[in-house]
C-alpha cells in the first residue's frame, strides 16, 4: 500500500471542509471494508483519506414520528442488534445477517455498502422497497434523493467528489406488511450474492396483495425493481399458481450476466425462485 | 490387550500453548539483518520459448541486489517432487528454462532490499515470447499432431515425452472384457473431478542464510526437508554437508509442500550474494503456481453375477498432470492401487491409464493422493450397480469387501509407479465400520423415508466405503533419536515432520508409553537435518505408522539402558524390574527415579549416555478402513445442495491420540466436503486462472458443514506400534461417492462431474426434467 495522509475529524463541518480542499483527490473511508482492499491491492492509490469514523454525527439510528433514519456509520452488526429495526424492518436485518462474517459485520457499514454501489450489496434491496432517501451533504448544500437515483451503475454513484453521504431515511412501513429478504451466495457465509431480491407486500383482509414491491440485486447493473411483477401480483392471493406466475415473470425482468459466479441463465432462472423460496418462508412462519 | 497409560490417550498437543500464544514459532517469525526479499516473474504465456529477458530497466533501481533467469543459473533437469531418491517423478524441471509451459511457470526472481522495490523490479522485466500452440485438455495431449511440451533433450524418467505422456500403464488380471460380457449385472460411467488447492494458511515460504561456517541453511515450510536438502544440493552442486534444512512450525501442508518450490532460488541468492533472502508465495502465487489436485477422467466398468458377487473391475484413467509431471506417475499408480484391493472378489481386474502433460498449472502430492479421485468413480458406479439391481447398496459392498486374513492381486502389481509389496490384511474394522455407521446414522429408517419433501425440495440418503495405506513399503525409511537428560527428561530428535498434524506429540506419546513415563517429560524436535536423523517426511500416511516404529524401537533399547542402570544399583537383574510414571521399582518396591538414574549416569557411576537411535522400513502398508454416510437436502430449483448428516466410522488401529485422530478425521473430511461441493480452480481458454483468490474460490465454513459424528472402530494391527494404522488421508476420500450416491439416492441422478455446486446440480436437474 502507497502511503497516504490521513484526517480524522470528530465533526462533519470539518469533513466536509477537507473534501472540499483535497477535492477529487481524497477518498473516503468508513468501515473500510471495500476500501482498504482496493488500496492493499493498488487498484486506488489516494494521496489523502478522510475517516469518518469519529464523526458522531453520521452515527445514529432514530425514529421520528413515521420515518426511520439511519446514519451512514450504523454497521450491520448495529443493525442486526437494534430492537427497531428488527420490528419495523426485519428484511433489512435479514439482509445484513448475510452480508460478510461477523468480523466484517462489525466493521462494515450502511453508508459503505451503499456509496460501495456494488450490484449484488445485500443491504440495498431492502432499502429499494423500503422507498429509502439518500441525505447528501457538501459544502455547497444539502440534497435529498430517492435511493434509485442514488446509483448510475456498478460501482458508480451520484456523489459529487466534495459530497458525503450523511443519512437515509424511509417511511416505516405501515401497517407490518409480509416482508423477506433472500439471497443466493456460493456459500452460507463470506459470499457475494449471485442473486439477491428483497421483498414488501401488503395484504388486504382477504389476503390479496395491495401493494408489492420487488428488488432485485446481481442481476443488472444497479438493483432493479421489478416493476411488471409488481403490478401483476397486486389483487391476488399468493397461490402456487399465481407465485409461479410471479416468479416467471421476475426472470423475464431482470438482466443479469454471467461470470463466474454463475451463467446469465442460472441467475436468471435463479432469480424468478428467490420469490417462491420467500414467499413459502414467510408461509411457514404465519401459520407457525 | 496390556493396558496402556499414555498411548489411546488425548494428550494435549506439546506445541499447543506456543501456537495459540503466537509465538515466533513458523518460518515468518524471524527476520535476519540485511535480509533481501524476493519476488518471481511468472509467465503470462501458456507455452512459449523466451527469445530474450530484457533486465536493463530492472536493474536500476535502487535496491535490486540480484536478478535470475535461464541465462545465469546452472540448468541441472530435476523434479520439484520431494520423494524418496531415486524419484519416480520425471526429471522435467530446471531452475528457470528457456521456455515457459504455463500462465504462472517461472520466469525470473529479483532480489532486493525490501518487497516493493522486488516488485516494481519485476514489473520491469521485459520478456519476448514466441508463443508456441498449447494444450488445455487432457485429451488433446496425445493426439497425432499435438504439440511437445517437453522437448528437452535432458527430460529423463517420463515415459513418452514425444507424445506428452508422463506414465502409461496397462495392467490386466483375468480376463475383463469376457467376464463383463458374462456379467448378470453391468454398471458403466466415467466421472471427472477438477483442480483444486490444499490452500494451507501458511502460503509457501523459505529463507536461506549462511551460517557461521558459510554453510547454507535453508529454513523452510516444507514436509520433506530431508529431500530438501538432498534436491537442493544436487540442483546447486552443493555438498550435502553444506547445506542444513530447518522445518519450524509449518501451518497445514496436505502435500502442497511435498514439494522443492522456492528453495533453490533463496539459496542460489544467498550463495551469491552472502545475504539472507527470503520468498514468500502470495495467495493468487500459491493458487496458481504451487501445486494443485490431479484432475482426472475415470472410466469405470463393473460386472457381478446375479446374486450381487463383483466378477470384473475395469478403471480406465486420464489425468491431467499440468505442465509438470511432478507426482504424475505415482499418483496415478495409487488411483488403482488404494482404492481396487477394496473389492477383492473379483478376479478379472483392469487398471489402464495415462498421465499427460498440459499447458495448465501444475498438480502434485494432494492428500488423498489419487484415491480420491478413484474412489469418486468406483463407489458411484456401486450405486449404479446396487439400483440396477435394486439391491440395498450397502449390502452390495458386505458382499464384495475385503477382509481379515485376506490380500488382492493389486498389491503387489501396482505400487509407486512401479511394482509393489505382497500383504495380507492383518486388522480390517470394516465390518464393524458398516454395522456401527449404519446403526449411528439410521441407515434402514432413513433409506424408507420419503425422498420428496413439498414441491421444491428433494432428500437422500448415501454412503461409500474407503481404505488407504500406511507408508510406502521397502521404500521409505524413518529414523528416530532418544537422548535422556540427568533430570529424568527426554530429547526426542525426529525427521518426521510435523505439518500442524501433531506428530511430535503422537510419537512422543509411543516414546513415553514405551519407558514408562509422562509425555510432558519429554521435548521433541523436528525437523532440523543438522540434528535429526533421516525421515521420508510428512506424506503417504507414513508418520504415525513407520516413524511410529523407529521411535518404539529408540525408545525399547533406551528402557532397556535405564533398567541396566538401574540393576546395578539394585544389584538385580534387570529383567526383574519396572517402570512407572518414571520411576523404576524392584520387586520389593524400592524405588528409584529416572532423575536419580540420570544423575548416576552422568556424573557418578559408570558413566554413559543413555540414548538410543533407530530406523524403521515397513514391509507393508496396511490399510485403514472407513465407511461413509450422508444425508443430504436439495432444492429442486435451485440446485443447491445441504449436507444434513454425516456419519463416519474408521478403522485406524489403535488411536495414538483419539482426540488427534479425531481432527484427522475431522479436518479431511471437512476438505472432502468442500472439494465435493465448492472448490475448483477455473481457467479461460488461454489457461489463464480465473479465480486465484478467495473471492471466488471457495473453502467451506463451519455453517455450511452437516452435523458430523466420527465413530472409532479401534482393531490392532500388528505391524504398526501399539497397534497403528494412519488416519491422515483416508476420509477425504469419502465425501465425493457418499454425497453423490445420496444426491443419487434423493434425485435418481448420478453427478459425475465434481463439484457439485448449485449451477451444475441445477442444470443435471433440468436436463432430467
Ligand atoms: C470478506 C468480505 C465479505 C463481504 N461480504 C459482503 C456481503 O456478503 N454482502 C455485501 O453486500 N458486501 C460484502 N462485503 C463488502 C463490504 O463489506 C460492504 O459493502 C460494507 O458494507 C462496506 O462498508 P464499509 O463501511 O466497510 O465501506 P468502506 O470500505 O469504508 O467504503 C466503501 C466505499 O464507500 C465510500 N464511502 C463510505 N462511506 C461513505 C459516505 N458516508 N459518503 C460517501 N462515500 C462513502 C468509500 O469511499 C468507499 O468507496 C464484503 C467485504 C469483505 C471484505
Amino acid at each position: 500500500m502507497k502511503d497516504f495522509q490521513l484526517f480524522s475529524p470528530t465533526e462533519l463541518e470539518e469533513a466536509l471542509d477537507l473534501l472540499t480542499r483535497h477535492c477529487g483527490q481524497m477518498r473516503i473511508l468508513a468501515g473500510g471494508t471495500d476500501l482498504l482492499i482496493r488500496m492493499r491491492d493498488g487498484q486506488v492509490q489516494p494521496e489523502t483519506v478522510l475517516d469518518l469514523t469519529r464523526i458522531s454525527a453520521l452515527h445514529f439510528l432514530r425514529q421520528d414520528s413515521n420515518a426511520i433514519e439511519i446514519g451512514p456509520l450504523i454497521t450491520h452488526t448495529e443493525v442486526l442488534c437494534s430492537p427497531l429495526l428488527n420490528q419495523e424492518t426485519p428484511l433489512l436485518v435479514q439482509a445484513c445477517r448475510t452480508i460478510g462474517g461477523w468480523q466484517i459485520r462489525n466493521r462494515g457499514t450502511i453508508g459503505g455498502n451503499l456509496c460501495n454501489a456494488s450490484p449484488a450489496g445485500d443491504a440495498v434491496p431492502p432499502l429499494y422497497v423500503l422507498a429509502a432517501e439518500c441525505t447528501l451533504a457538501s459544502r455547497r448544500g444539502r440534497r435529498v434523493l430517492p435511493i434509485q437515483a442514488f446509483f448510475h451503475g456498478p460501482g458508480q454513484t451520484v456523489l459529487a467528489p466534495d459530497e458525503l453521504l450523511v443519512g437515509i431515511q424511509f417511511p416505516s412501513p405501515q401497517p407490518t406488511p409480509l416482508q423477506f429478504f433472500e439471497k443466493i451466495g456460493q456459500r452460507k457465509a463470506l459470499a457475494i450474492s449471485k442473486v439477491n431480491m428483497a421483498f414488501l407486500g401488503w395484504t388486504d383482509q382477504e389476503g390479496r396483495f395491495q401493494k408489492v414491491r420487488i428488488a432485485l440485486g446481481a442481476v443488472a447493473p444497479t438493483v432493479v425493481r421489478a416493476v411488471r411483477t409488481e403490478d401483476y401480483l397486486v389483487g391476488k392471493r399468493p397461490t402456487a399458481d399465481v407465485i409461479q406466475a410471479a416468479s416467471d415473470m421476475i426472470e423475464t425482468e431482470v438482466q443479469p450476466i454471467g461470470d463466474i459466479r454463475s451463467t446469465e441463465q442460472y441467475r436468471r432462472e435463479v432469480s424468478g425462485e428467490l420469490l417462491r423460496l420467500g414467499l413459502a418462508k414467510c408461509q411457514k412462519e404465519e401459520h407457525g | 490387550m496390556v493396558s496402556r497409560t499414555v498411548v489411546g490417550q488425548s494428550v494435549d498437543k506439546l506445541d499447543g500453548p506456543a501456537l495459540v500464544t503466537g509465538q515466533a514459532v513458523y518460518t515468518d517469525d524471524f527476520s535476519l539483518p540485511g535480509m533481501l526479499f524476493g519476488k518471481i516473474l511468472w509467465s503470462s504465456r501458456a507455452h512459449a520459448r523466451i527469445r530474450a529477458i530484457d533486465t536493463f530497466a530492472a536493474e536500476r533501481l535502487p535496491g535490486i541486489r540480484l536478478i535470475l533467469h535461464h541465462g545465469n543459473v546452472p540448468r541441472v533437469a530435476y523434479t520439484t517432487a520431494g520423494q524418496g531418491f531415486p524419484e519416480p517423478s520425471p526429471y522435467d524441471s530446471f531452475i528457470f528454462d528457456r521456455k515457459v509451459r504455463f500462465v504462472g511457470d517461472r520466469v525470473a526472481a529479483v532480489f532486493a532490499d525490501n518487497l516493493i522495490a522486488a516488485q516494481e523490479a519485476v514489473d520491469l522485466i521485459r520478456v519476448e515470447y514466441e508463443d508456441l500452440p498449447a494444450i488445455f485438455q487432457p485429451e488433446e495431449a496425445t493426439q497425432p499432431n499435438a504439440p511437445i511440451i517437453h522437448d528437452e533433450e535432458e527430460i529423463r524418467g517420463a515415459f513418452d515425452p514425444g507424445h506428452n505422456l508422463v506414465s502409461h500403464l496397462d495392467l490386466k488380471i483375468g480376463d475383463v472384457e469376457q467376464s463383463l460380457a458374462q456379467a448378470t449385472y453391468q454398471a458403466e460411467g466415467t466421472w471427472i473431478t477438477q483442480f483444486a488447492q490444499h490452500v494451507p494458511m501458511e502460503t509457501h515460504i523459505v529463507i536461506t542464510y549462511l551460517d557461521e561456517w558459510s554453510r547454507l541453511v535453508v529454513r523452510s515450510s516444507t514436509q520433506v526437508p530431508f529431500h530438501a536438502r538432498r534436491i537442493i544440493s544436487r540442483l546447486l552442486d552443493l555438498p550435502i554437508q553444506k547445506v542444513r534444512v530447518i522445518k519450524p512450525r509449518v501451518g497445514g501442508g496436505f502435500g502442497g509442500k511435498q514439494e522443492i518450490l522456492l528453495e533453490d532460488l533463496c539459496a542460489l541468492a544467498t550463495l551469491r550474494t552472502r545475504r539472507p533472502a527470503r520468498i514468500e508465495l502470495s495467495r493468487k502465487e500459491e493458487f496458481v503456481s504451487a501445486r494443485l489436485m490431479h484432475p482426472m477422467k475415470i472410466q469405470v466398468r463393473l460386472g457381478a453375477d446375479s446374486g450381487g458377487q463383483l466378477q470384473a473391475m475395469e478403471m480406465r484413467v486420464l489425468a491431467n498432470t499440468g505442465a509438470y509431471g511432478t507426482h504424475g506417475s505415482t499418483v496415478f499408480f495409487n488411483t488403482g492401487s488404494k482404492t481396487l484391493p477394496l473389492y477383492n472378489k473379483a478376479s478379472h481386474v483392469r487398471f489402464v491409464g495415462d498421465v499427460v502433460y498440459t499447458n495448465l498449472p501444475v498438480p502434485g502430492a494432494y492428500r488423498g493422493y489419487g484415491a480420491t479421485e478413484g474412489y469418486f468413480a468406483l463407489e458411484c458406479a456401486m450405486d449404479q450397480l446396487a439400483a440396477k439391481m435394486g439391491m440395498d447398496p450397502l449390502l452390495l459392498r458386505r458382499k464384495n469387501h475385503i477382509r481379515e486374513g485376506e490380500t488382492s492381486p493389486i498389491f503387489i502389481k501396482l505400487g509407486e509407479g512401479r511394482e509393489g509389496v505382497d500383504q495380507t490384511v492383518q486388522s480390517c474394522g470394516l465390518d464393524r465400520c458398516i454395522e456401527l455407521g449404519m446403526k449411528a446414522f439410521k441407515w434402514d429408517e432413513k433409506r424408507k423415508n420419503p425422498r420428496r419433501i413439498g414441491s421444491d425440495r428433494a432428500r437422500g440418503v448415501g454412503m461409500s466405503i474407503l481404505m488407504q495405506g500406511s507408508s510406502i513399503p521397502r521404500v521409505d525409511m524413518a529414523a528416530a533419536n532418544l537422548r535422556m537428560a540427568e533430570d529424568g527428561s527426554f530429547h526426542l530428535f525426529l525427521g518426521a515432520t510435523d505439518i500442524g498434524t501433531g506428530s511430535d506429540t503422537i510419537l512422543a506419546q509411543i516414546a513415553a508409553e514405551t519407558i514408562g513415563l509422562p509425555t510432558q517429560r519429554f521435548t521433541v524436535h523436528s525437523s532440523d537435518t543438522d540434528f535429526s536423523p533421516f525421515d521420508k517426511g510428512a506424506y503417504a500416511s507414513s508418520t504415525t505408522y513407520l516413524s511410529g516404529q523407529a521411535v518404539y524401537k529408540a525408545a525399547l533399547a533406551v528402557r532397556k539402558q535405564i533398567l541396566g542402570v538401574a540393576g546395578l544399583w539394585f544389584h538385580v537383574e534387570p529383567s526383574t524390574l519396572e517402570i512407572c510414571q518414571g520411576v523404576v521399582f524392584n520387586r520389593q518396591g524400592a524405588r528409584l527415579t529416572l532423575e536419580e538414574i540420570g544423575y548416576r549416569s552422568y556424573y557418578l557411576a559408570d558413566q554413559q549416555q543413555i540414548e538410543a537411535s533407530a530406523s524403521a522400513l515397513s514391509q507393508a502398508s496396511p490399510p485403514p478402513f472407513s465407511a461413509h454416510f450422508a444425508e443430504v437436502e436439495i432444492d429442486l430449483e435451485t440446485g443447491i445442495v445441504r449436507p444434513l448428516d454425516y456419519v463416519v466410522a474408521v478403522d485406524c488401529g489403535v488411536a495414538i491420540n483419539p482426540e488427534l485422530a479425531r481432527g484427522q478425521v475431522l479436518g479431511s473430511l471437512i476438505n472432502g466436503i468442500g472439494f465435493a461441493l465448492s472448490e475448483e480452480l477455473l481457467f479461460s481458454s488461454r489457461g489463464v486462472a480465473l479465480n486465484p483468490n478467495f473471492l471466488d474460490y471457495k473453502i467451506l465454513t463451519s455453517l455450511d458443514l452437516p452435523r458430523i459424528e466420527i465413530i472409532p472402530v479401534e482393531t490392532n494391527e500388528p505391524t504398526g506400534p501399539y497397534g497403528a494404522k494412519s488416519i491422515g488421508e483416508i476420509c477425504i476420500n469419502g465425501p465425493l461417492p457418499t454425497l453423490a450416491n445420496a444426491i443419487f439416492d434423493a434425485t435418481g441422478i448420478q453427478m459425475k462431474e465434481a463439484p457439485f455446486t448449485a449451477e451444475r446440480v441445477w442444470r443435471a436437474l433440468k436436463r432430467n426434467e
